[in-house]
């Protein structure tokens, strides 16, 4: 089986910890070595560094690339955001020499240096590619009976070199259904959250982004949102939140993947401190176990 | 050589680590980029080189974080341009009026429109009247960088941590009953780690370009 290092990011550890928790625990059952990365930084944040300086973006990827390299094991990121900054920071200084320099000058200067030898993967690839739905299968002990509600998140239809955008979010489908959930379509799955847009217009991201998303979800009678992406994950909760201020009440269950595999997976629901969430996943769980 | 690189090397010699940058990207015109301390010593060296030196005028721009300081002159046909760079919290501007009497009243226009004290030169109000309030300059600007309100905070936890979401203590209890390190091995939770990323940041522009103040660990705007 498989050997990584993970990248936890930024949200994950200090927002949603029940995700890492989660992700451990589905790691372990599936023998996934995954190594921790020390001295790791934020990927950094896809929005505002890259549209302020490509150079310090592709510095601090290309020295979070490094602790992988330095480890000799391939990049595996829980995050959608995180995984989008590392793997075109690291197509872009595999490819363009020049920029490589210029990112190695100052990398060195603190005994770095970016080579290019490792690959950055989404942990959706890792479990569809390397572990399999059969092997992943053989471990689901609660099936769940469940409809479900996907939000794949913007930066998993990133594909390098043209590729099939709808390839990682199809992994993400196979790998929702395997746990026996069902997986209702709401014909706005690839429309972003309006987490990006919440940082300069509250309101549109609200209403032009996250509430039509909501209205499609509950007429297409899902119980809960699955997601990848924690920024999507915290949008989705503190946006129900903030719209029933507005009067708008909802009150959908928004689990990461990874939560949804260990719960079908038979970790107990109470080991991954589901309580962290802004919406009823913590209820959403207990009522899956019958308690 | 060329007329204008005589002047950027006689220059780099009288500046030495004073002067920070030179563009010659065209015929007749040499800019010379230098500390803002370094503005009186520079003029004082054309000054002291070039008997045909011609003081033309100050250009003042405020890039909502900083003022930018263009002192032309020109040497013959060609136009030298002095360029510094002062913090708009200084808000000051070194007079050179004492060397160059015809800057008098530039001088005394950038404090009245820009409100910037200079410093060594008595200014009096030239365009605005007398009573005009001390708050309000016409071609001054609120301090302000590049960044929306909202974004701020974002930017202020990655440069100063290289963490976008600093934790809580909530957070860490939670993480430790849940049998994980009250933190993952992030950049923050050892200082030599911590240096190393700084220095990257340092090294390049992002500090800079979203008016970062390293002692405050904080923005220079609200």
């Amino acid at each position: 089986m498989g050997r990584y290092a993970l990248f936890l990011g930024c949200q994950i550890p200090m927002r949603i910890p029940s995700v890492e928790i989660a992700s451990r625990s589905v790691f372990e059952k599936l023998g996934l070595e995954m190594s921790d990365l020390r001295g790791y930084s934020c990927c950094p944040e896809p929005v505002i560094s890259r549209l302020l300086d490509e150079k310090v973006w592709l510095t601090v990827s290309a020295r979070n690339i490094t602790l992988a390299e330095e480890l000799g094991l391939d990049l595996a990121t829980l995050c959608n955001g995180c995984y989008e900054t590392l793997l075109e920071a690291n197509a872009i200084l595999k490819r363009d020499q020049e920029m490589r320099k210029q990112v190695n000058d100052i990398l060195m200067r603190y005994g770095r240096k970016y080579r290019g030898t490792v690959d950055v993967k989404h942990i959706v690839e890792v479990l569809y590619e390397d572990v399999g739905l059969e092997k992943i299968e053989e471990h689901v002990v609660k099936p769940l009976k469940i409809r479900v509600a996907l939000h794949y998140g913007c930066h998993l239809y990133r594909e390098p070199n043209g590729g099939d955008i709808m390839r990682k979010p199809n992994m993400m489908r196979g790998l929702t259904e395997v746990t026996g959930a069902t997986v209702v379509n709401y014909g706005l799955e690839r429309l972003c959250c309006g987490y990006p847009s919440m940082q300069v217009d509250e309101e549109f991201s609200l209403n032009q982004r996250l509430l039509p998303k909501l209205r499609r979800i509950m007429d297409a009678g899902a119980d809960a949102v699955i997601l990848t992406c924690p920024a999507c994950n915290i949008q989705f909760e503190t946006g129900q939140i903030l719209l029933r201020a507005r009067g708008i009440r909802f009150n959908i269950p928004c689990l990461n993947l990874m939560e949804l595999l260990a719960l079908s997976f038979g970790v107990p629901y109470e080991k991954l401190h589901l309580e962290v969430h802004r919406s009823p996943v913590l209820q959403f769980a207990k009522r899956l176990e019958g308690n | 050589m060329h007329v204008e690189e005589e002047i950027a090397e006689y220059m780099r010699k009288e500046l030495n680590n004073d002067l920070i940058g030179v563009d010659i990207s065209r015929e007749r015109r040499v800019l010379l980029i230098i500390k803002p301390e370094a503005l009186r010593r520079a003029v004082n060296a054309l000054k002291s080189n070039y008997s045909d030196l011609r003081f033309i005028t100050i250009t003042v721009v405020d890039d909502g974080l900083d003022f930018e300081f263009l002192h032309h002159f020109n040497i013959g046909s060609v136009i030298v341009t002095l360029k510094s760079l002062r913090a708009k919290e200084e808000n000051i501007l070194e007079s050179i009026a004492d060397l160059i009497p015809a800057s008098t009243f530039i001088e005394r226009e950038i404090a009245d429109l820009f409100g910037i004290k200079i410093l060594g030169h008595e200014t009096r109000n030239l365009i605005l009247t007398r009573d005009w309030p001390e708050d309000k300059r016409p071609l001054r600007k609120p301090l302000m960088g590049p960044l929306p309100k909202q974004a701020r905070p974002v930017a202020e936890a990655l440069i100063s941590t290289g963490c976008v979401a600093p934790i809580s203590r909530m957070m860490e209890r939670k993480r430790e009953s849940a049998g994980l390190s009250k933190t993952p091995a992030f950049t923050f939770t050892e200082d030599e780690d911590l240096r190393e990323y700084h220095g990257i940041v340092r090294d390049t522009s992002l500090s800079e370009s979203v008016g970062f103040d390293w002692k405050r660990k904080k923005l220079r705007y609200r």
